[in-house]
């Protein structure tokens, strides 16, 4: 059993790496959720991030996310919503298409990826990032949201609308929706607003 | 000063019973190498699972919420607490809802008492990130975010001075330069505890070297940590023997806490560790106290801080 009392940064490298090879290897769909789940959770810790991205795990990542399983898009999500906030696996996330990727994860029945999907998009947001991230869809999305009877995906989309667009994209995308709407043919009440 | 909350603001209204409040099953198909100490179910802990709000469930209904509120300051700084009479609950159990100042502290809170034995019942903590407001979710991610920026910087850095000293004459083989990049962060195993939490599936309780046992109302958060399991569990049953506390140190602001907190993790430069959460201490003791830290200070490396 592999312990934990070394100090040799080494040994943790190589279990990253047997981790790696057994989800690789492994035909059992039940080892793969279990080892992703465990380097999505090794991902939390900034120490592991070197390790990881030398093994390339942020890929790994991005490559569940168009799987069937919802458990490997959760935790698959659950890793890059670990690994997006450091600046280098943001930007393998960003040249691999991810805000594509991740976007149309936001319409997943699954709370928990959401969650992760709008926090992977916070974390992706730089200023060459910005208007595709800030896309109106993507806002609307998000205003969907910030109604929702879940308290988390209240807050995070609020998050999301406050601090990362402009008081005028919003309210554009809130235009935008009320004219779909009334595109429909039922008129909202004056005082809807 | 902690004190029970009135349900005024939103955040304390009804609650719901959600699934990430649930246990999983435990997962007992793990191959030998990858098995914990600990039996685990399989689970992705993201920021947006962690919250300071914990639950603990299972409290035995014996009116022992101020001890139980006792065991959690132990972890940290506890900044509202009340029951939970609307969540289900066991027969003969009661659920409290804790607010901790700081996440790190739900956190050791939640790995040290989740399971434990509590005055006779079983403990189950979980996070519960619906409690908090817009700002709170804000403030935890932006303090997430600048936790790991600080690590990438810390490791850059230390990238940056070996490659110095390596470019000196005085250095020795190649080789040694080689290992010398692997190794990247030593590996705190007190801060490995507090802020993977549930990160690693494996081995949950690292052996620490012998220390000297500090005072419970010790402030240091590492200390607390890992002498926490022994003095907790110690107390679990026994905590009439525990000081009633009276009074609180204020807390230096949370940036700075942040800062002496976290920014040991294996970053090589040590930041003085000062008292970075509010306790609960009582006026008697708080002379001994600065007297134990001037002693302890003079001793202690500081080196198992998280």
């Amino acid at each position: 059993m592999w312990r934990k009392d070394s100090a040799e940064s080494s040994d943790r490298f190589e279990y990253l790496q047997t981790l790696v090879t057994e989800f690789q290897d492994t035909d059992s769909e039940e080892a793969k959720e279990q080892v992703l789940a465990n380097l999505a959770n090794f991902a939390y810790d900034p120490k592991n991030m070197d390790y990881l991205k030398e093994l390339q795990v942020t890929d790994l990542f991005l490559d569940m996310l168009t799987e069937e399983n919802e458990n490997f898009v959760e935790f698959g999500m659950g890793g890059l919503c670990n690994l997006s906030m450091d600046p280098e696996c943001r930007d393998i996330i960003l040249q691999s298409s991810g805000i594509s990727l991740v976007t149309n994860l936001l319409s997943s029945r699954r709370e928990e990826t959401v969650l992760s999907a709008i926090t992977i998009l916070m974390n992706l947001t730089k200023p060459s990032s910005r208007s595709e991230i800030t896309d109106p869809a993507i806002l609307q999305c998000m205003l969907r949201f910030s109604l929702s009877e879940s308290p988390r995906l209240r807050n995070l989309a609020a998050v999301f609308l406050q601090d990362y667009c402009t008081e005028e994209q919003v309210a554009q995308a809130e235009q935008q929706m009320k004219g779909q709407q009334t595109a429909v043919g039922i008129p909202l009440p004056e005082d809807s607003s | 000063m902690a004190a029970p909350v009135s349900n005024s603001s939103g955040c304390w209204g009804v609650p719901e019973v959600y699934k990430h409040h649930e246990q999983r099953k435990v997962c007992i198909s793990r191959p030998k190498y990858r098995e914990g100490r600990n039996a685990k179910a399989v689970k992705v802990y993201t920021i947006n699972l962690e919250s300071r709000y914990l639950m603990v469930q299972g409290v035995p209904a014996i009116g022992v919420m101020t001890e139980l509120i006792q065991l959690c300051a132990l972890y940290g700084a506890v900044e509202e607490y009340r029951p939970l009479d609307e969540y289900p609950a066991e027969e003969f159990t009661e659920v409290y809802l804790v607010k901790f100042q700081k996440l790190t502290s739900a956190r050791a809170a939640k790995r040290r008492m989740d399971e434990k034995s509590f005055y006779g019942g079983v403990l189950h903590v979980c996070y519960v990130p619906e409690y908090e407001t817009v700002e709170d979710t804000r403030l935890k991610l932006q303090d997430r975010r600048r936790y790991i920026l600080r690590a990438v910087h810390n490791k850059a850095k230390e990238k940056e001075q070996k490659e110095t000293a390596e470019k000196e004459p005085t250095m020795s083989s190649s080789d040694t330069a080689t290992t010398s990049e692997r190794i990247v962060m030593r590996h705190d195993k007190a801060s490995d505890d507090d802020n993977t939490g549930e990160a690693s599936n494996v081995s949950k309780h690292p052996s620490f070297p012998p220390l000297p046992l500090p005072p419970r109302e010790y402030n240091y958060y590492g200390h607390k940590t890992q002498h926490g399991t022994v003095s907790t569990e110690d107390k679990m049953g026994t905590l009439h023997n525990a000081i009633i506390v009276t009074k609180q140190q204020p807390a230096p602001s949370s940036s700075s806490s942040q800062t002496s907190s976290d920014g040991h993790k294996g970053a090589k430069h040590r930041l003085t560790s000062k008292p970075s959460v509010v306790r609960f201490v009582p006026r008697s003791t708080n002379l001994e106290n600065r007297k134990r830290k001037m002693d302890e200070a003079a001793g202690h490396s500081l080196d198992r801080c998280y």
